[in-house]
């Protein structure tokens, strides 16, 4: 048997208002891929990050090699052998591949022998090398910016890797990945517990630890559940320990009843920020009561079509009639008095003002209205009871309820205030622009009931997603975007997953 | 008239190169540094202080004063550039409001010394450190070039000096483990701190640089425009590095030419006035020749340019 290379023992950390870690202790043994599930909120990034140095725990201790160790920055834990790749991705971005990857252990030659220099030479060489070594394949010299997400992951393991690091930490890394890259992620992952690496995964994917995970602990709301042998569990059962009860990995939903025509895209042209025609010529009609899915490949034009929809960006050609009026090109503030309500992709930049309370972003859409505002003045009680109701309809978790500041809250409870606003306003037309990105099961289920609901209510329901399940699960219409083009539109019911993927790839054209 | 040209030109235009590249040592490394007009006023003061205290040592012929001016004008516009590291780095003030009271600080601050130290060490009320005459040195041969030899003339030691810590500057940016560090830390300071890096120290390193190269550009403006230091010399220099290092990209040899550009822009502009004999007061005008200049360079090439992107925000290891 393996000996324990980390320990936790009793460890509890508490954040204002919420105990991310409630005295948990679990061990990790060398050469295992260790998985840790649990919804987000549930404190698994939390008891990782300690072992990083991140933060310290307020009470327990972790242990590594046998011994205790406190860890109180992530330098030490480096000194330690511990690396980390964060979901957000911490490079450099105007630096090259191997500038990111030597950067704090740079290698130093001597000009004539006194005038110190970084060697570029010798980083560019060694990463090069390494990078062979275990088959991750990188250019040392290319810029970040020009990267790819998956490559960038590389870099991040190869950071890991050139700091000799043996306990290897990921932070969902799957959740910007394309189901391609997540096998080929997940073959990296084996190769290098192979090379004898410990490796402990963060996420909320059951498919994902069944496929490479040896053992699996569960965590609920900052408590431990259960430790598992991967192999021998069910996924059920893992999803219900993280979820705390039953969850069903499909919506139920009734067959759909469509209405008349909500809204009409007519050739479509929408130019992204280069200049260049991002989208091209896309038309679509949608009813009352259809969810209409928009499946692609990340960046075929999905952004802009949205965005423009919404009125955030300038169409250049074609139209777009909702319920009959023409909304092309109208304010932003016209789309939301004509009914359309749009939840974005990036939640940080566009859904949210970050550093406004909970209760300041529920009526950004809605605060100069007389309900809100009596002749350019707030009224503070309002928002406070508009919050209270919307947090109370949503379940929206935050540590100070209404007052909470947004950045301080999880993704998910950040995408559930988004959620509340937008569908709080009852519009015609809503806007789901990729919604579950990087949420755990539970809150996906959730979101996907809502889109489902909204349906029902007689809305029209624009839904774009990089997740082909998400996409199966609510789409009454599926469209194929590649390219900037609508490759293929079909009741969803007659097509397969199979060839969906052949017009995403553009493999086939309708 | 046109030796007069490229020597007044160049004695501008380099005091405001080093100092640009004091800027983007700030800059580059994350924080947004508006109180380059403040550190030179500050370094100007130190250095011009010593340099008339050491005349009473040395007598006023020494070379002595006019070099340990220059070191203590290096090490007083350090020393008080601290202060804004200080305010944003450890107490994560806002950068730009800070920049703003350094720069208010500075010269409320030297006006007053400077009037207490005339009292209290030699004896005067005046408002000004007189200092004598900079030397001005002649390369032969060099100097008989045609035209462009008038760059060899009648040079300021600071000029040479200048160049000398600008070649330092540059290698120690682009070259060295430490700069490496400084402009990981403008770009994402997450990464930097991942990677092991000390942000704030790398940081308040990097605005102590700034002071230091400040104090050199205020101590050779001392000497070049006016030959004293008094509160005169809160002209707007500082900012016009600030745009000169905009204008570069924030990088430095790009910068050397956006400040040779205002440097002739204003020593052409005096030029003419003299060739056109206007009366003196439209020398007040030519020195709002650079300025103007900016403006329109703004107006058409803003856009082009990319700041560090971490740039004037406030870096918190804690924060998610």
């Amino acid at each position: 048997m393996a000996e324990n290379i980390v320990e936790f023992r009793h460890i509890t950390k508490r954040f204002p208002g919420i105990i991310a870690n409630d005295d948990v202790s679990l061990s990790i043994k060398e050469g295992e891929i260790f998985a840790v599930l649990g919804e987000n909120g549930a404190g698994k990034s939390t008891l990782v990050s300690m072992l990083f140095g991140m933060y310290e725990p307020d009470g327990g201790e972790i242990y590594v090699r046998g011994k205790l160790e406190h860890i109180n920055s992530p330098r030490y834990a480096g000194s330690l052998g511990i690396g980390m790749v964060h979901q957000h991705f911490r490079l450099v971005s105007n630096y090259t591949v191997a500038e990111n990857i030597v950067l704090g252990l740079e290698p130093v030659r001597k000009i004539f022998g006194v005038i110190p220099s970084v060697d570029m030479k010798k980083a560019n060489h060694d990463i090069a090398e390494l990078s062979e070594r275990y088959g991750l394949k990188v250019n040392p010299t290319d810029v970040i910016e020009n990267l790819n997400v998956a490559t960038r992951q590389r870099v991040e393991i190869l950071k890991m890797l050139y700091r000799e690091a043996e306990i290897l930490i990921f932070d969902e890394p799957t959740a910007v990945l394309t189901p391609q890259e997540i096998a080929s992620f997940i073959d990296i992952v084996r190769g290098l517990r192979e090379q004898g690496k410990t490796i402990i995964l963060i996420t909320h994917k059951l498919n994902e630890i069944k496929a490479v995970a040896d053992r699996c602990a569960i965590m609920n709301r900052g408590k431990l559940i259960d430790v598992l042998d991967v192999k021998t569990a069910s996924t059920d059962d893992m999803a219900r320990m993280m979820v705390g009860h039953d969850i069903s990995f499909t919506t139920e939903r009734k067959p759909a009843r469509f209405g008349g025509v909500i809204l009409d895209v007519k050739n479509l042209t929408v130019k992204n920020a280069a200049g260049l025609d991002a989208v091209k010529n896309v038309s679509f009609q949608i009813h009352a009561g259809e969810v209409f899915a928009v499946a692609g490949v990340s960046g075929n034009g999905q952004n802009e079509l949205a965005d423009s929809i919404a009125g955030l960006v300038k169409i250049s050609g074609g139209t777009v009639t909702l319920n009959g009026h023409d909304i092309t090109n109208a304010t932003v503030r016209e789309h939301i008095t004509k009914g359309v309500a749009y939840i974005p992709e990036d939640r940080h930049n566009v859904g949210l003002v970050l550093d406004f309370t909970l209760r300041d972003n529920f009526p950004l859409r809605q605060y100069y209205t007389p309900k809100f505002s009596r002749k350019g003045v707030l009224s503070e009680s309002e928002f406070e009871t508009y919050g209270e109701k919307l947090e109370e309809a949503y379940d929206i978790r935050s540590g100070q309820g209404g007052a909470t500041i947004t950045r301080a809250m999880s993704g998910g409870n950040q995408q559930k205030a988004i959620i509340a606003r937008e569908l709080d306003m009852k519009t015609p037309l809503i806007i789901f622009m990729q919604p579950t990105r990087g949420l755990d099961a539970g809150a996906v289920m959730n979101i996907h009931r809502h889109i489902v609901d909204e349906r029902d209510r007689g809305a029209a329901v624009l839904l774009i997603s990089l997740d082909l399940d998400e996409i199966l699960d609510c789409a009454d219409t599926i469209a194929v975007i590649y390219n900037g083009s609508i490759n293929k539109i079909s009741p969803a019911s007659e097509i397969s997953t199979d060839e969906i993927g052949l017009y995403m790839m553009g493999v086939k054209t309708a | 008239m046109l030796d007069m040209i490229i020597i007044d030109g160049l004695s501008f235009s380099l005091p405001l190169f080093i100092m640009a590249i004091g800027g983007i040592y700030s800059e580059k490394s994350g924080i947004t540094n508006l109180a380059l007009e403040g550190f030179q006023g500050f370094g100007a003061f130190t250095g011009a202080f010593v340099t008339i205290y050491l005349y009473g040592i040395f007598g006023a012929e020494s070379q002595v004063p006019y070099y340990a001016g220059f070191i203590c004008a290096v090490i007083g516009g350090g020393i008080f550039a601290l202060l804004h590291a200080l305010l944003c780095v450890k107490f994560k003030a806002d950068q730009v409001i800070s920049g703003v009271v350094m720069n208010i600080l500075a010269m409320a601050l030297t006006s007053f010394l400077t009037k207490r130290i005339n009292a209290s060490f030699f004896g005067n009320d005046a408002n000004k450190f007189m200092l004598s005459a900079s030397a001005r040195i002649t390369v032969p041969g060099l100097c008989d070039i045609p035209i462009i030899g008038a760059a060899f003339r009648d040079i300021y030691p600071f000029e040479i000096m200048i160049l000398v810590v600008a070649v330092v500057m540059w290698y120690v940016m682009y070259r060295t483990v430490y700069g490496m560090r400084l402009r990981a830390c403008g770009d994402n300071p997450h990464s930097a701190d991942a990677a092991g890096i000390n942000v704030y120290s790398v940081r308040t390193i990097a605005v102590f640089i700034s002071g230091c190269l400040s104090g050199i550009a205020g101590m050779s403006f001392a000497y070049s425009v006016s030959a004293n230091f008094s509160p005169d010399i809160y002209l707007g220099y500082g900012y016009l590095s600030i745009a000169a290092l905009i204008f570069g990209n924030w990088s430095i040899l790009p910068a050397l030419f956006a400040c040779l550009m205002f440097g002739f822009a204003r020593s052409m502009g005096a030029a003419a006035i003299h060739q056109l004999g206007l009366p003196s007061s439209y020398n007040d005008l030519v020195r709002t020749l650079p300025y103007v200049l900016t403006l329109l360079l703004l107006v058409f090439f803003g856009k082009s340019n990319r700041s560090p992107r971490a740039l004037g925000q406030i870096y918190d290891k804690g924060q998610r």
